[in-house]
């Protein structure tokens, strides 16, 4: 299998400090892989360069063959990279039946869309996303009176709505409960296959339950990268991770 | 399930057509005016509301819908009205100072030719297509270096308002060409299709009616649209719109440049309306009139900003007419705008959310009672 994507040599800084210093990385189709570290590590900035949101100072992004280093944001997300912010951020203002709507973006052209009458897209096939998500009751109702989870939840629709072929997600767990966070993994395996999918979390539980390979940065670098087994034996993470407690822990 | 979205799609559409048929209702309203009003001095004034009103409800485009607070409105608008009376005060030409002549303000100024702008509005047809493309087109360039450097918030009214004082100071300084302080007076009438649009009469407000309502349901249309749904998206998350690989200077260039356009007609029918175009059409002040228009009216909705226009400039004119508010007008109406703005950060317009709210609220506990159930199963 050739690789998905490949980070090679990928190095920003910002006002002197190197958040990710010659990051190498190379995913496949279809692989679901978590990328894990310590605070500070570099992997939101990692997710950042891929999608575009920070612009790479040295080496090169190639996403299916395709250098996309030097393309702007909304040309990455064009050729499939898909991002889900650590922080929720839905459209407030808009329904939910709104914010899928955005999300469905196989015309992204301004005279396309002009005119394109809003309520004609797949109506139901958002609908089936909405129910899929346990959102469907609130289908009409305004994103800013939805709770943290759902607005989570909803995050993740706006993914599935936008059906990217290489999906980025920052935390997709945080705040959530256990049972969610099943669900939410439970959505990852789904994924996986069709579409490539990184995750940067910190609930090694999560990892576990979804990853094959793990990789985990330190100070801007690889530092290793294998199965969860292999990872958890590594003396090099768990020293990173403040020695005994490995991974586990953290 | 699938019952409950029919039910909430037919809501959806429900609502769709409640909001065309008000509307259209409050167009028709318009247009019927002078039915019931036979003056035409009060025809002339309410026209001049109603291409207000039209500034206003441009501006909501822009500032409500897109986010983008355009400070520099009355600058669209401004040209609009040069291009215009230009054109008019190319027909006087014959009459005030011989066929081959000059604009009797550019004879006093001892200009002796007809400076090259002004060449092409010899012809209406251009006159008219420029006052609606060239505040578009300048726009458009504006809105290109604002939104491709990623200017947002309180920098973009800066850079409107700041373009359209130096445009206001070019016209000013000028004077040969641009007839200076005293803008361009002494206008010919318009004449299209055999009509006489003179500005006391039910031509005129006609004119302006349908204009208004044409270009209020275009505005509709947009909003209406997929990309007027992309545009409050990206109000709301501008970043988040651009990883769904919207090109998000291009949405906000391009309705930029629609609500200039729209600003022009109205600019246009104001000569119209007014018999003269002045550089204070083009003034910080009005522009400063026009945001407060939509605030009161409420930005979020056309018709809110439409008739905020229309109501505050109406009693704006009434009280500073009346003896009794002489001296106190402008304090009436400067508390007027505070109480809205802390009251009803909506505008008027949200006044009918509230109102729609009230009525529904004996559904909604049980739906939120037996939903809350519905999320306690799922849990357990």
């Amino acid at each position: 299998m050739t690789a998905h994507l490949n980070l090679v040599d990928v190095g920003v800084s910002f006002n002197g400090f190197k958040a990710v210093n010659g990051l190498t990385l190379s995913v496949n189709q279809g692989e679901l892989r978590c990328l894990i570290g310590p605070n500070g590590a570099g992997k939101t900035t990692a997710l950042d360069l891929i999608c575009g949101k920070t612009a790479a100072m040295s080496g090169s992004i190639i996403y299916r063959g395709q250098d996309i280093t030097a393309l702007e944001d909304y040309q990455i997300a064009r050729v499939g990279v898909g991002r889900k912010f650590q922080i929720p951020s839905v459209f407030k203002q808009l329904t939910v039946r709104e914010n899928l709507e955005v999300a469905y973006c196989k015309h992204t052209g301004v005279f396309s869309n002009l005119m394109q009458w809003s309520r004609s897209s797949d109506s139901g096939g958002l609908a089936h996303l909405a129910e899929f998500v346990g959102l469907a009751d609130h289908f009409d109702e305004p994103a800013d009176h939805l709770s943290h989870g759902q607005t989570q939840w909803l995050e993740i629709a706006l993914l599935l709505a936008q059906d990217a072929d290489l999906i980025l997600l920052d935390e997709p767990t945080a705040g959530m409960t256990a049972q969610e966070t099943h669900k939410t993994a439970d959505i990852c395996q789904r994924l996986k296959g069709k579409h490539t999918i990184i995750v940067v979390e910190h609930d090694m539980g999560f990892v576990k339950e979804i990853g094959d390979i793990i990789s985990v940065m330190h100070q801007g670098r690889l530092l290793a990268e294998g199965t969860v087994a292999e990872i958890e034996a590594d003396p090099k993470v768990r020293q990173v991770y403040l020695g005994s407690a490995g991974i586990s822990g953290a | 399930m699938n019952r409950a979205n029919e039910k909430t799609s037919r809501w959806q559409t429900s609502r769709g057509t409640m909001q065309f048929m008000v509307y259209a209702a409050v167009c028709l309203a318009i247009l019927l005016l002078p039915l019931v009003v036979q003056d035409d001095f009060m025809l002339n004034r309410i026209a001049r509301y109603l291409v207000l009103a039209m500034v206003a409800m441009a501006l909501s485009l822009s500032w409500g819908y897109a986010g983008i607070l355009n400070l520099g409105q009355a600058m669209s608008f401004g040209i609009g009205s040069y291009c215009m009376a230009m054109a008019l005060k190319l027909r006087t030409v014959p009459v005030h100072t011989g066929s081959d002549g000059l604009p009797d303000f550019m004879v006093w100024n001892n200009v002796t030719q007809l400076p090259w702008f002004w060449e092409p509005f010899w012809s209406l047809p251009f006159a008219i297509l420029a006052g609606i493309l060239l505040p578009a087109l300048a726009a458009a360039l504006l809105g290109w270096f604002i939104f491709r450097g990623r200017v947002t918030g309180v920098f973009v009214a800066i850079i409107t308002l700041a373009t359209m004082i130096v445009l206001n100071l070019v016209i000013i300084d000028q004077q040969q060409y641009t007839g200076g302080f005293n803008g361009i007076t002494d206008l010919a009438q318009l004449e299209l299709f055999g009509v006489t649009f003179d500005a006391y009469s039910s031509s005129t407000y006609y004119l302006v009616a349908i204009s208004l309502t044409l270009s209020l349901f275009f505005a509709l249309a947009i909003t209406r649209s997929k990309a007027g749904l992309i545009l409050q998206a990206i109000r709301d998350q501008e970043q988040r719109v651009r990883f769904f690989g919207y090109d998000v200077a291009l949405f906000k260039t391009t309705i930029f440049a629609i609500s200039a356009a729209i600003a022009g007609l109205a600019g246009m029918l104001y000569t119209i309306v007014m018999e003269f175009a002045s550089p204070t059409f083009l003034s910080v002040q009005l522009s400063l009139s026009i945001v407060i228009w939509c605030a009161v009216g409420g930005r979020q909705s056309l018709l809110g900003a439409m008739l905020g226009a229309i109501l505050v400039a109406g009693v704006q004119g009434a009280l500073s007419e009346s003896e009794t508010f002489l001296d106190t007008w402008t304090l009436i109406m400067g508390g007027l705008f505070v109480l809205i703005v802390l009251f009803l950060p909506n505008g008027l317009a949200s006044l009918i959310d509230l109102g729609r709210r009230r009525v529904r609220t004996p559904k909604s506990p049980d739906n939120r009672v037996a939903h809350s159930a519905e999320l306690k199963e799922d849990r357990t």
